[in-house]
């Protein structure tokens, strides 16, 4: 028995089981391409995953995330009234995002919306392919190839009434700022002739940077704020829209840092601060990124 | 298109690598930054194997006729075959001399071709069974000559052999009277390792111990560098079986040489995981390479052989070429490294290979000590082009557990080699003066070799001698693993773990020693530069 369990221990370690198998850095050269598994994830999608979904996100995730960050929520109303299916799009920073966003929608949504998720990350091992599945909803999307599987699966759900969740730049942020949004959500927005949400998130990279294995301790802040969903125009092309879609994000951005009417001023006029960070070398974008977010206490009503 | 080999060097994400040790295999850490060799994926087999096959006899390269033309009624053919010892593992029926040899006897057939023999050129190998033939040759074959006209050469028959002339250099030039004194020899060849093929196989094939001492001694072997490298100049051996098969030629003895090239599947699918880097593999494969161990581990000895003995080989056919003998066998050797050549840069301290559980010279048998030598030092260390993988005095580290066991029909002048030559000597030199005559011309081991299934009196010095280059370069030669006594009686130095065994060679090599892996079998060649 001795045996066996020192083979399994060995084969555990060296083949790395439950975590993403690694290619030895001198083979990378010379590495299979990988092969399209698609991981079934549609079962997920079902009455009972959608259910089951909605209990681990009310009662265990979210009471998690709060445990762990001080989340303040805002602009949910502005969907109210909206008819789906819309694409949710926010700033990637943080492992947080798709988590703060998916606990953040309104239950109406909530029951009906999938995240994309990166199939070379999260659809790896079995166990984090289950997991994003159950709990976000997820599919697996090509992000290296902008394969087309993963368009046609997106398109087969904003067919069958879901909204999505996506993340334009395609990767977390390395330094807290923006990265170039990649025109693939808004091509699908205008191919599927859907909407695109934004949503403006603050302080998850202060809390959760590219690189930690788990949130800082301290509950750091992090506020949301979702903005009212935005369509592509007639003949509009998809760098057009992709340009007011990352516009659309800065703003409430602005919105966060100071106030609703200031920053719809300073949008008027082409004055919205841009979010792609201050020029310079990495160390200087990553120090202003991890620059902290200001706790907003509620004012007293007796001060 | 397949994967050309590479090095690896082996760092932290890294897996356990897969190495064989005869009939176990292990996994195992490496350190880090060793270097692993893995050899190039397999080719794809060419697509219709009987056209490829129509089309070399049709379209022969050098100075040399289609075979249609070189057939006519009323001449005496000579059809000579490899024995059991290519390839290795037997590949899956039908054989590919089964396919040659069919549509070479057809055309002789149509030809109206009456005097037609076909010889197993085992030289001083053992004698095949006829099973052994019938699996090689395919039952219609076999069925219309065995045992009259389809038969192992014998080359202690002194009637059977004819002295042709000699070398400039003083060989001796003997081969079998019948493919001698024919109109035409055909060759039908596996080319499996560089070695393989050219004149060596009718020049050795067919030849006997009068002829092939000239070559099988201590003074070649060691001047031949690599026997993998049939370069003139590179391998004495090889320019030895050069200098024979010219005066061949020259004496008029016709030859049409038919060599086949193969590509590396050497593993069946169950054992699929053999074929694969190990970072690759499924859950699947790692499921079954442990279900396989450990299944290994228990069985009985007996059963567990017979497992070996029943892998086959699904090799495919990557090239064939006929006509004239060195010219096809350039064209052999242009495609066999196109399969086999891995670039290397440089040599390291130590050398580490897994040696498998099948040799050239124990297909349905017992991989000996003396064998053991021989794969190791004799066979995989000289799987090179230009310089060793180990450096002049560096370690030889091999993994096998050197069971002290013979196979009593196959090997009998071994087990007296083993217990009355090496009790007393390892030095191939010496040993050559004082005892190989001796057991050369021993009327017993002759009797067997002609009438059992013996290799010949004089095999187990040949198998020494052709690990003496290997065994001179290496500063020292460590088994892990290996049975105490058996690797003592070989003179080598035997160690528990590879770790104990780096230990032991830092005692040769210094305290940071560089190290290769050479991840085979499948076979390649390294070319070291």
């Amino acid at each position: 028995m001795t045996g066996i369990r020192d083979d399994l221990k060995r084969m555990a370690e060296g083949f790395r089981w439950g975590r993403r198998p690694m290619v030895p850095r001198s083979a990378e050269p010379y590495a299979l391409e990988r092969t399209d598994r698609t991981f079934p994830t549609d079962w997920a999608r079902t009455e009972a995953g959608t259910a089951a979904r909605q209990v681990i996100l009310k009662s265990v995730i979210l009471p998690m995330l709060r445990n762990e960050v001080a989340l303040k929520v805002h602009g949910r109303d502005v969907l109210d009234g909206v008819q789906g299916p819309l694409i949710f799009y926010s700033n990637h920073t943080s492992h947080l995002d798709a988590t703060i966003i998916m606990t953040s929608l309104p239950d109406r949504w909530q029951s009906k919306t999938a995240v994309g998720a990166a199939r070379d990350y999260f659809f790896d091992v079995w166990w984090r392919q289950a997991f994003t599945a159950l709990v976000y909803g997820g599919f697996p999307i090509d992000r290296a190839k902008g394969g087309r599987g993963s368009v046609t699966k997106a398109r087969e759900l904003l067919d069958d009434g879901w909204s999505l969740v996506v993340f334009p730049e395609g990767q977390r942020s390395p330094d807290g700022h923006v990265q170039r949004f990649r025109h693939g959500t808004a091509r699908l927005c205008i191919e599927a002739g859907v909407g695109a949400a934004p949503i403006g998130i603050r302080g998850a990279y202060q809390a959760w940077p590219k690189g930690s294995n788990w949130p800082k301790a301290g509950r750091p802040p992090v506020n949301v704020r979702f903005g009212a969903p935005i369509y592509p125009e007639e003949g509009e092309t998809h760098q057009a829209f992709s340009l007011r879609m990352t516009q659309a994000v800065a703003a409430l951005h602005d919105e966060d840092r100071s106030t609703w009417w200031e920053a719809l001023r300073r949008a008027e006029h082409g004055e919205t601060p841009s979010l792609h960070g201050p020029q310079g070398p990495d160390w200087l974008r990553r120090w202003e990124g991890l620059r902290p977010v200001p706790r907003r206490r509620s004012s007293s009503t007796w001060e | 298109m397949p994967r050309p080999g590479f090095v690896l060097e082996v760092d932290e994400r890294t897996p356990p690598l897969l190495v064989h040790e005869g009939e176990r295999f292990r996994m195992q850490k490496f350190p880090l930054g060793t270097r692993v060799v893995y050899p190039p994926d397999a080719l794809p087999g060419v697509p219709d194997v009987h056209a490829a096959i129509r089309h070399a006899l049709l379209h022969p390269v050098g100075d040399s006729k289609p075979l249609p033309e070189l057939l006519f009624s009323g001449m005496k053919l000579t059809i000579a075959i490899d024995d059991i010892s290519l390839p290795l593992p037997p590949m899956v029926t039908p054989d590919m001399r089964q396919r040659v040899l069919e549509h070479v006897i057809e055309l002789a057939a149509r030809t109206g071709v009456e005097d037609l023999e076909i010889i197993v050129a085992t030289a001083l190998h053992r004698r095949m069974t006829g099973a052994e033939i019938r699996r090689a040759v395919g039952e219609r074959v076999f069925r219309s000559f065995w045992p009259t006209q389809l038969y192992n050469f014998d080359a202690e028959d002194p009637n059977a052999l004819l002295h042709i002339g000699m070398t400039d250099q003083d060989e001796d030039v003997e081969i079998s009277k019948r493919a001698a004194e024919s109109d035409l020899i055909i060759y039908v060849n596996i080319n499996l390792v560089a070695m393989d093929g050219g004149h060596k196989s009718v020049a050795v094939g067919l030849a006997g111990y009068r002829s092939l001492k000239h070559h099988h001694n201590v003074k070649t072997m060691m001047h031949s560098k690599s026997y993998m490298d049939p370069r003139e100049g590179h391998s004495a051996i090889n320019d030895s079986v050069v200098r024979m098969g010219r005066v061949l030629a020259a004496s008029g003895v016709n030859i049409f040489q038919i060599e086949t090239t193969l590509n590396s599947e050497t593993f069946p699918s169950n054992l699929g995981f053999l074929n694969k880097r190990e970072w690759e593999w499924s859950a699947y494969d790692q499921g079954l390479m442990m279900a396989a161990r450990k299944g290994n581990e228990l069985a009985p000895p007996r059963m567990r052989r017979e497992l070996y003995r029943r892998i086959e080989a699904p090799y495919k056919l990557t090239g064939i070429n006929a006509g004239e003998v060195e010219a096809v066998h350039e064209r052999t050797l242009t495609n066999l490294h196109r399969q086999q050549l891995v670039e290397v840069n440089g040599q390291s301290d130590i050398l580490i290979m897994g040696l498998p559980y099948l040799g050239p010279y124990n297909v349905n048998s017992v991989l000996n000590p003396i064998l053991v030598h021989c794969l190791g030092l004799g066979y995989l260390f000289n799987m090179y082009r230009n310089k060793p993988l180990v450096r002049q005095g560096g370690v030889v580290i091999l993994h096998h557990p050197v069971p002290w066991e013979f196979h009593q029909i196959h090997h009998p002048s071994y087990i007296d080699f083993f217990e009355e030559v090496l009790a007393e000597t390892t030095d191939p030199a010496e040993m050559e003066k004082k005892f190989e005559e001796k057991y050369a011309t021993d009327p017993w081991y002759i009797h067997l070799y002609r009438t059992s299934n013996a290799y010949h009196g004089v095999h187990p010095f040949y198998m020494w001698y052709w690990g003496a280059h290997g065994r001179d370069h290496a500063g020292d030669v460590i088994f892990v693993g290996g049975e105490a006594n058996s690797v003592a009686r070989l003179g080598y130095r035997r160690a528990d773990s590879l770790r104990d065994a780096i230990e032991m060679a830092k005692d040769t090599v210094g305290s940071s020693p560089t190290m290769t892996y050479f991840h085979a079998p499948p076979v390649m060649i390294a070319d070291v530069r």
